[in-house]
């Protein structure tokens, strides 16, 4: 019974290519995007969860108050000396370590030398992350300050022909360490990777600065893990008062976060966790479902149109013989194969594109890295796709009465299919459109952001890191860059231009009232040339000047910053900035340096020869842009050997600041084209079908006189009457929901009218192009063969 | 073996009743070959439903073997058709995505038969009509005739009691009308299965034992063949 159903399913699928191909192009979609979701959140979910005991490691947070105890704001960030309190004061703390972010060093193995990120860390780390080691002992990797422990990948590349353990490597081309250990690399979905890790003990030793026991410097991290039965909230009812026991007048308080939460639930408002990246995998997650389930009514709004054909089958399979029950497995048996081909065409589809899709979102899915539960999720989504596209068919095509099928060429489908099958294509439609709408919505939103005046010059704009002798060799530098020609003009600063990178707060100005000292100023430290490389517009005073000794004691000021001082006449005020003295000598337009869509803080730019680590350059224009870089690199290489030379182009460094917006404007350009592609396809086998049955309609009107408009307006008319409900309803619903969306930012455009225009008219243009063609193959059809079987 | 009493059928339209067959009470015994006969809307088809368990009679009782239809679930009915019956279209009604051989082992499936036994049966009745080399052939690949042939091989292959014919060589030419036919008489005397036909033509009627004319719904005569 199971092999006959088996092979006239296939016969049918053969013989009905069309209907075939559309059902499982469709579900092969909805499949994959489904299996995409899966992967996606396979991988978000299991960040941070997957080494041993990862659920008792929690990393401290820092709640910052105002002076009215209000949090404004909560951070990742800790001072120092926070970790060697926790460890005496709170019981059950099986271990605790500090943090601190190398950024990309340099390390080198002879000659070959290569920058790459680096990390400090308490040997106690190596317990928190239970890092898997190849090579080393983690017990003692770390104890050593002139020791360092390599991923595999970085060991590789600095020792390719031989072991890396025990050997000397040179960080920063001024420290030899020894390699105590090996890790194997951790998965992608870890927190505060690195490629090579160094003791906190050596980084004490290269900076005074992280020396120093301080509570309120909130420069580093700290990771923590408890034994398995501490209680965490009496662990943060203890840690609550600790900050202020240690340090009077401090306006912070901090407490344990579960690490394994953080990554998903980042974001914080008055100390509670709400959110964060996963509002990205709601997102996500409702439109792969969206997409599968406008896949699943396809399925079904052709099965039941094409009731007719099948009906007769039925009728005579009950009159030899068939219960109810043996055609209801028929048609689900047919869903469940047509199901299976889509799932096998969706895997395909996803081996495909995931590369694509990598690059897109920035992160590192793979097929095999799904955990081991997840492989069920894929069963259960493809066994309940199948028993929802096949159920609504199955139960109505059996229950067709015998002798009703076998005597009248026309199965009376009652009014209730009909209806049922103009809701569904309604709903597709408006799921659709919706994606539509929202992906005009964020286009229009990221060129508005992008049409924002940034307020500096991106154009033949690079910057550089001052690694190793750059930062004493500065001039020398900059005297043979110049001669070369190769750049116009350049600057040393302490941040990169193209983002917000330090604050501050406590500077104090004339006039100023006493909680003023609470407002948050954005700091550049630099030396000369900063207006002029970057192509600031200044709009009182100058920029620092040789010509003015006293001006390493000045400052600059932004407009915004002379506005919320209140300064009537801002040059010349005498400020005190990190409590020394200091001068105004100038005011400069407002340009942007954090996220294009709210507006900065006041910023305040210092003069600082020992505060440095970018230079920016202008390159000259006369050269062509890979001459430029070649020859920088030249210079630099001659001038600083150990390191290699990155030059980058500042405004692609300002396109990443888009980079989450464009990522769910593709996104949504993605699957709102989906979305329109398998509701059409499922609209054109409906169209193909309606045209079919009505052969016979047409061949009589056609004998009366139609033209071949007429016949197609007749069959159009009522598939578009069902496309324009959608519309109806998509609109108001769309410009609601983006609305609300346009809102979270600061800086944000309108929907317009033109959007809605071209959504809807799109979309009605698209169902009235699918729908015609068929309207016009079935007008065309020659009446006599219609009407020649009657 | 089938007993008809007062059977009624009457189609409702708003309220008006138009009855299709009236006061029908007959009984046909096992080995009979009866035909039922009458112009076109006398009921004839109807009444061939209602003896094959396709259509319920309005009013009436139905007997079929000593059990009562009529108040029979539809499981035991199944179980009937399953056993006892089987139906002959005139539209031959072959499912046109089964091959010939496949056509004729679906009653056997649903019937839960083995394997072995199904193809031993499909193999016979395949031989019996001569039709061995046309078993992988699909329905739109023969003609009217073969088709029918088919049907007849699929009612017979489940060795049922009574076959109920409708119209049988309705759609055939002459000679092959006459075939089928034959073949008919043959299962009758040889086999003793009852049967029961629908026809219009009086050659066909002349085959069988027995002639129920049936006139807008009632049976107006009830005749033996003459020989």
């Amino acid at each position: 019974m199971f092999k006959l159903n088996l092979k006239i399913a296939f016969r049918n699928l053969w013989r009905n290519k069309t209907a075939s191909f559309i059902n499982v192009i469709g579900l092969a979609i909805g499949l994959a995007s489904c299996l995409m979701l899966l992967l996606y959140v396979s991988y978000e979910w299991n960040f941070d969860r997957h080494f041993k005991e990862a659920g008792q490691v929690y990393q401290v947070m820092t709640n910052f108050k105002d002076a009215n105890g209000r949090i404004t704001s909560t951070g990742d960030v800790t001072g120092n000396v926070i970790a060697g309190a926790i460890k005496e004061e709170i019981p059950g703390v099986e271990a605790i370590s500090r943090l601190g972010y190398g950024g990309q060093s340099l390390i080198a193995n002879g000659s070959s030398s290569f920058k790459k990120e680096a990390k400090f860390a308490d040997p106690d780390l190596l317990k928190i992350y239970n890092y898997e080691f190849v090579a080393g002992n983690p017990g003692t990797a770390l104890n050593d300050p002139k020791s360092v422990v390599l991923t595999e990948r970085m060991a590789k590349l600095l020792f390719p022909n031989a072991d890396a353990l025990n050997q000397s490597v040179r960080y920063d081309d001024k420290t030899d360490l020894k390699v105590s250990g090996v890790i194997k690399d951790p998965p992608s979905n870890t927190s505060n990777r690195f490629d090579f890790l160094m003791p906190w003990s050596f980084y004490e030793t290269l900076f005074d600065w992280v020396k120093d026991p301080s509570w309120t410097n909130f420069n580093w991290q700290t990771l923590v893990k408890l034994d398995k039965h501490a209680d965490l909230n009496l662990v943060n009812l203890k840690m609550k008062g600790m900050m202020e026991l240690h340090q009077k007048d401090t306006r912070a308080e901090s407490f344990l976060y579960p690490l394994s939460e953080k990554h998903l639930y980042g974001k914080f408002e008055n100390g509670k966790g709400i959110g964060g990246d996963v509002d990205r995998i709601y997102l996500f997650a409702g439109l792969a479902l969206g997409i599968l389930l406008i896949a699943c009514v396809n399925f079904m709004n052709m099965a039941t149109a094409k009731s007719e054909k099948r009906a007769k089958e039925v009728g005579i399979k009950k009159t030899i013989g068939a219960g109810r029950g043996s055609l209801v497995a028929q048609f689900f048996l047919e869903a469940m194969l047509l199901t299976l081909i889509g799932v096998v065409a969706a895997i395909a589809m996803v081996e495909l594109l995931l590369p694509t899709f990598n690059n897109l979102l920035h992160i590192q899915l793979s097929i095999s890295g799904l955990a081991g539960g997840y492989w069920l999720w894929i069963l259960l989504i493809v066994v309940v796709t199948g028993l929802l596209s096949g159920s609504y068919p199955a139960l109505y095509l059996s229950s067709f009465d015998p002798i009703q099928t076998l005597k009248r060429k026309a199965a009376r489908a009652k009014a209730v299919p009909m209806s049922l099958r103009q809701v569904l294509v309604v709903g597709q439609f408006c799921f659709a459109l919706l994606l539509i709408i929202a992906t005009l919505v964020i286009y229009k939103q990221l060129s508005f952001i992008k049409n924002r005046p940034l307020g500096y010059d991106t154009n033949l704009l690079v910057e550089m890191p001052q690694d190793g002798l750059l930062q004493g060799k500065y001039e020398l530098l900059r005297t043979d860059l110049l001669k070369s020609g190769a750049v116009t003009s350049m600057c040393q600063s302490s941040m990169s231009i193209s983002n917000e990178g330090s604050s501050f707060w406590n500077f104090e100005w004339p006039g100023m009232a006493d909680q003023d000292k609470q407002i948050v100023f954005n700091q550049i430290a630099t030396t000369y040339n900063f207006i002029k490389t970057n192509g600031i517009k200044l709009i009182q005073g100058r920029d620092f000047s040789r010509n003015h000794a006293s001006d390493t004691a000045g400052v600059l000021l932004s407009s915004s910053a002379v506005k919320i001082m209140n300064l009537k006449d801002p040059l010349g005020a005498k400020v005190k900035y990190h409590g020394q003295d200091a001068t105004v000598i100038g005011v400069f337009k407002d340009f942007i340096w954090g996220s294009p869509f709210y507006s900065d803080r006041p910023m305040v730019v210092a003069y600082s020869k020992a505060w440095n680590g970018v230079i920016t350059m202008r390159l000259n224009p006369a050269n062509s842009l890979s001459q430029n870089i070649d020859m920088i690199k030249t210079v630099t290489k001659n001038i600083n050997p150990a390191y290699p030379v990155e030059v980058k182009l500042v405004n692609e460094l300002y396109a990443n600041k888009l980079q989450a917006e464009n990522t769910l404007g593709i996104l949504s350009n993605l699957f709102g084209g989906l979305s329109i592609f398998v509701s059409c396809l499922g609209l054109f086998g409906l169209a193909a079908y309606s045209a079919e049955q009505r052969t016979k309609e047409f061949g009589v009107r056609k004998v009366l006189g139609a033209s071949m408009l007429n016949l197609m307006q007749l069959l159009s008319l009522s598939f578009m009457k069902m496309i324009f409900i959608s519309v109806v309803i998509a609109i108001p619903l769309g410009y609601y929901l983006m609305g609300k969306w346009l809102m979270k930012f600061e800086f944000h455009t309108a929907i317009s009218w033109w959007i809605i225009g071209i959504a809807a008219i799109g979309t009605l243009s698209i169902a009235l192009l699918t729908v015609s063609f068929q309207a016009y193959k079935s007008a065309k059809a020659n009446p006599v063969d219609a009407l020649k079987y009657e | 073996m089938i007993e008809l009493k007062n059977i009624e059928k009457y189609y409702a339209n708003k309220g008006v009743k138009s009855y299709i067959l009236r006061h029908v009470t007959t009984s046909i015994k096992e080995g009979e070959f009866v035909s039922i006969m009458g112009p076109s809307g006398a009921g004839k088809s109807t009444l061939l439903n209602i003896l094959g368990m396709l259509e319920d009679p309005t009013y009436g009782e139905y007997e079929f073997m000593g059990e009562n239809i009529t108040s029979l679930n539809e499981r035991k009915r199944i179980e009937l058709y399953r056993n006892h019956i089987g139906f002959v279209f005139q539209a031959y009604h072959l499912i046109d995505e089964m091959t010939v051989a496949e056509n004729i082992e679906a009653p056997l499936l649903y019937k839960k038969i083995g394997g072995s036994e199904r193809k031993s049966r499909v193999a016979d009745v395949l031989d019996r009509f001569n039709m061995v080399a046309k078993k992988d052939l699909f329905p739109n690949q023969l003609s009217g005739g073969q088709q029918q042939l088919v049907g007849i091989a699929r009612a017979l292959v489940a060795q049922p009691s009574i076959i109920l014919a409708d119209e049988p060589t309705g759609n055939l030419q002459s000679a092959q009308a006459l075939q089928i036919m034959d073949l008919f008489k043959k299962l009758n005397e040889e086999e003793g299965i009852t049967i029961v036909q629908v026809t219009h033509s009086e050659i066909n009627a002349g085959y069988g034992s027995r002639i129920l004319h049936l006139l807008d719904g009632v049976i107006k005569e009830d005749v033996a063949t003459t020989v």
